[in-house]
């Protein structure tokens, strides 16, 4: 140990293993993965998964990563035994590497200060994604989210409000003759919440016996004559 | 009796040519630089810290404008201490370690005190960056790609320097602390440059991303962070109670299990990623326990005899608590990783708490204890430079501050953990009921951020007692 | 505080610390080798065998593969297409379509896509003989019986491969139905109008 090149030839060699295990073989392994089939649930087709994220949803991406959103939120759902994400309806089932496939930055989060986004989609609509981000307090007296009043504007109104005012409370509520619009940052930002869900089940997260087809033969009524 | 204490005496070596008077050969600016420069960022950071906890007692603080949002305000407080703090003092005491234990000077200052300017600088722009929002959005990897390549030139120039100073040092049998940098130093370029690469310049497909930003957060911690305080450690704490280290193939054993096993985990055990990852993750974390067993052996044995000695030395309680401290959140670590436990604590404030002990307790803390004994050498200056009773306040304030923020964070996460397996519980409901000991991390918030204020004051006095002297010594020879 | 001990100055301006030459204790080399026992267990139960698709909680690629919806009917076709390529082929050939003077068309053949497979099931078994109309065209060639060369399961497969194949779309035939017609214990060859009389509901 008394010899520089000693000491890095084995820094060297510890370093190699650390970056060979969880560097250079998952991506070996996964770095080919590719679109797949969901796995065929009661009477549904099998489909195409994952699906690309739509345009705007990729703007809301940026937006989701400039304001450090990841920071309070994870986009994981984890398998049933280790902890109650799936009985809390947070996604059908498990979060699997095939659902992050064409999301250009993943941003997993590595903390909860609130709930899980990965099936915000599911349980939320446009309305009530752009009042969340106004104001949290709106929905919920004492969220700690902070709000984002800067991702709107608050102008005066044209000819016609717009269709995409807030209906906000009165004591929210913007001055007479103003409304409040959600910039495109907001539009975007909504879009990619609203583009958050995980559906379908794979091979490596297969459904629940319950929901297995009950026979593969063609029902009576199609078969040709 | 003072026989036993004191080793047997050898001759004093002379001192180094920077401390001798009116010596010019070797800058010490370059280190100083970093040093100083490092401390004016862990007080920008523990600003930020406070303002963000405070932001748990009204959201709507500093909310108005997107520059202080809570995301972007936590990316901020992370880049400025890991990167405003964390490299550059750990680059500063490595350098001071390679000159003191290889009787070196430090081989060109000029381009450390260039590569300094220009670390500290992208630093500054990249916080500012992060806060109108070019954050990669990453925790731990902040500093958008731009300046990430800034920061990695300017650390190969200063990489470059330690490794010359490194390899002009006196023949003979090299001391724990000098593996311990050697590794600190190897070890940042090549997680830094593979995140960079895989995450930012050429990404990756999908959740292989957030393995490898995991994976680089871990290192960071593990091995960067934690080699240079242990550096410090092994340095200090033998040296300042005059016994020697117990045993140098326990430091040895600890140093090559902390470099494989603390550089494979940090990947909590919900990812969605295959469990071969994750079960390597677990094992390389459970294996920590063999270093930190280690590293405590070690320190024990060599103090046990003579605890006093410990407190004659003001500072030196910032080096023992540090690691202290070190040993209590890599315990933590451990436990969390276990499948079981993780279950319940993953993604609570348990892991925040884990990681504000092991920044602000142990890393900051140790750094602490060799900036009072480093800055006034550098300046040919003796530790009596620093106001004593600052020292103290300095001290209790950041020992408390951190004790109460990480029991708080640690009694809301392990409350949050064990509420939410009870699906149950609602998130909301969890969050009110677990909103007391989270508001209480604000307190300790303050008193860290105080110490880090009163430190730089104690600073600021050392400094302007060394220009006096600087210019009493000028007047003496005009 | 002992008198005799240094003072912290000298102590700060002293020597640079020693590191002695103790050896490792037993008992953290003993939880060494304990820790890196249980780490390979650990791997061995968690690891999944290194595989891409074994996420917790399956331990293995059989597990996760039982997990997934059971296709018996892939089985049974994999093994009718053994069946067939071994033996029906020669006649009925490779694309189902028969050949004049050899053997009828299976593709398209009400015979074939019936619902219930009991006709076809004796054709199989027992052979066939005589004037038969399939697909509006009028065949008259004998087939072997082949209830002394294939099994219930065999025949059931072939069957169900049959019915399946070349843009086939009949349901699959059980082992139990040909058992059935195979206790019948029908003498020579099958007829066509024997089996007409048979219904396939």
């Amino acid at each position: 140990m008394n010899s520089g090149p000693t000491i890095f030839l084995g820094l060297f060699a510890t370093m190699a293993c650390s970056w060979t295990g969880f560097v250079l073989a998952p991506q070996l392994q996964l770095g080919g993965l590719a679109q797949t089939n969901t796995v065929v649930v009661g009477d549904a087709l099998s489909q195409t998964y994952p699906l690309a994220q739509p345009g705007e949803a990729s703007a809301g991406a940026e937006v989701y990563r400039a304001n450090g959103c990841a920071s309070c939120h994870t986009q994981m759902v984890r398998p049933g035994n280790l902890g109650s994400d799936l009985q809390r309806g947070w996604g059908l089932r498990r979060s699997l590497a095939e659902d992050y496939l064409f999301e250009p930055r993943v941003l997993l989060g590595s903390q909860r200060v609130g709930p899980d986004l990965a099936n915000f989609a599911r349980r939320s609509d446009l309305k009530a994604v752009l009042m969340r981000l106004y104001n949290p307090r709106l929905i919920i007296h004492d969220s700690l989210m902070p709000p984002h009043r800067f991702l709107f504007e608050t102008r005066k109104i044209g000819f016609f409000p717009s269709t995409n005012a807030l209906v906000l409370p009165d004591k929210d509520a913007p001055p007479d003759g103003y409304e409040v619009v959600p910039r495109p940052e907001a539009r975007a930002l909504a879009a990619y919440l609203l583009s958050l869900r995980q559906d379908g089940y794979l091979f490596e997260s297969p459904p629940p016996q319950s929901l297995w087809p009950k026979t593969n033969a063609v029902p009576k009524k199609a078969a040709a004559k | 009796m003072s026989a036993m204490v004191f080793p047997a005496p050898k001759p004093a070596p002379a001192p180094p040519p920077w401390q001798q008077p009116g010596a010019k050969d070797s800058c010490p600016a370059g280190i100083l630089m970093l040093l100083a420069g490092a401390a004016l960022w862990l007080l920008a950071a523990s600003l930020c810290g406070l303002a963000v906890s405070l932001k748990f007692h009204a959201p709507g603080f500093l909310a108005s404008e997107g520059y202080l949002t809570y995301g972007r305000l936590r990316a901020a407080q992370n880049a400025a201490f890991l990167y405003g703090f964390g490299v550059p003092s750990a680059v500063g005491l490595g350098l001071w370690f390679f000159c003191r234990l290889g009787r070196a000077t430090v081989a060109g200052p000029v381009v450390v005190a260039i590569g300094a300017t220009l670390w500290h600088g992208a630093v500054a722009l990249g916080v500012a960056a992060i806060l109108c929002g070019k954050t990669t959005g990453f925790d731990y990897f902040e500093m958008p790609v731009w300046c990430a390549r800034v920061l990695m030139l300017a650390f190969l120039l200063l990489g470059v320097c330690a490794l010359l100073t490194f390899h002009q040092r006196d023949p003979g049998p090299l001391y724990p602390s000098q593996w311990f940098v050697v590794g600190s130093l190897f070890w940042f370029p090549w997680i830094f440059s593979t995140a960079v690469l895989v995450l930012l310049v050429v990404p990756e497909r999908g959740a292989l991303q957030a393995l490898t930003a995991w994976w680089y957060a871990y290192n960071f911690d593990n091995v960067f962070l934690g080699f240079t305080g242990l550096a410090s450690a092994f340095y200090f704490i033998p040296k300042l109670i005059g016994r020697p280290l117990h045993s140098h193939y326990l430091a040895a054993l600890a140093f090559w299990t902390l470099a494989l096993f603390g550089s494979c985990g940090g990947i909590p055990n919900g990812a969605p990623l295959p469990s071969w990852i994750i079960s390597l993750a677990v094992v390389g974390t459970v294996l920590t326990a063999v270093p930190l067993l280690a590293v405590a052996a070690n320190f024990y044995q060599t103090v046990y005899k003579d605890l006093n000695a410990m407190d004659a030395d003001p500072a030196l309680r910032f080096t023992y608590v540090g690691l202290i401290f070190w040993l209590i959140a890599g315990a933590q670590q451990i436990a969390g990783a276990l499948p079981q436990v993780s279950a319940l604590t993953d993604f609570t404030w348990f892991g925040a708490a884990q990681k504000e002990l092991f920044h602000y307790g142990f890393f900051a803390l140790t750094v602490f204890g060799a900036l009072y004994y480093i800055v006034p050498r550098l300046l040919g200056l003796e530790n009596s430079a620093w106001r004593p009773k600052l020292l103290k306040i300095h001290f209790y304030s950041s020992f408390l501050g951190v004790l109460i923020c990480y029991v708080a964070l640690l009694v809301t996460g392990l409350e949050q953990g064990i509420l939410l397996a009870s699906p149950g519980n609602s998130f909301t409901d969890v969050l009110r009921r677990t909103m007391f000991p989270l508001r209480m991390s604000t307190l300790g918030d303050l008193l860290v951020a105080g110490g880090a204020c009163i430190f730089l004051l104690n600073l600021a006095g050392v400094l302007s007692k060394a220009c006096c002297r600087c210019r009493a010594e000028r007047k003496e020879r005009a | 505080m002992n008198p005799d001990a240094p003072k912290p100055t000298d102590l700060q301006n002293g020597p640079e610390p020693v590191a002695e030459r103790r050896t490792v204790p037993a008992w953290l080399i003993l939880l060494f080798g304990l820790l890196i026992y249980w780490g390979s267990v650990f791997l061995a139960e968690n690891a999944g065998g290194f595989a891409r698709d074994v996420y917790r909680p399956y331990h293995s690629s059989d597990d996760v593969a039982s997990a997934n919806p059971q296709d018996p009917e892939a089985k049974r076709r994999a093994l009718g297409r053994q069946v067939f390529e071994k033996t029906c082929i020669a006649c009925h050939q490779a694309t189902g379509l028969g050949k004049e003077g050899t053997a009828p068309p299976l593709v398209g053949s009400e015979w074939v896509l019936a619902p219930g497979g009991d006709r076809i099931a004796r054709i199989v078994l027992n052979g066939l003989t005589g004037p038969i109309n399939v697909k509006g065209q009028d065949w008259n060639l004998t087939m072997l019986a082949w209830r002394d060369t294939f099994s219930d399961d065999e025949i059931a497969a072939v069957l169900t491969y049959v019915r399946s194949s070349w843009g086939n779309n009949a349901g699959p035939i059980k082992p139990e139905l040909v058992k059935a017609a195979r206790a019948e214990k029908h003498q020579g060859n099958e007829t066509s109008e024997e089996l007409l009389k048979i219904s396939v509901q």
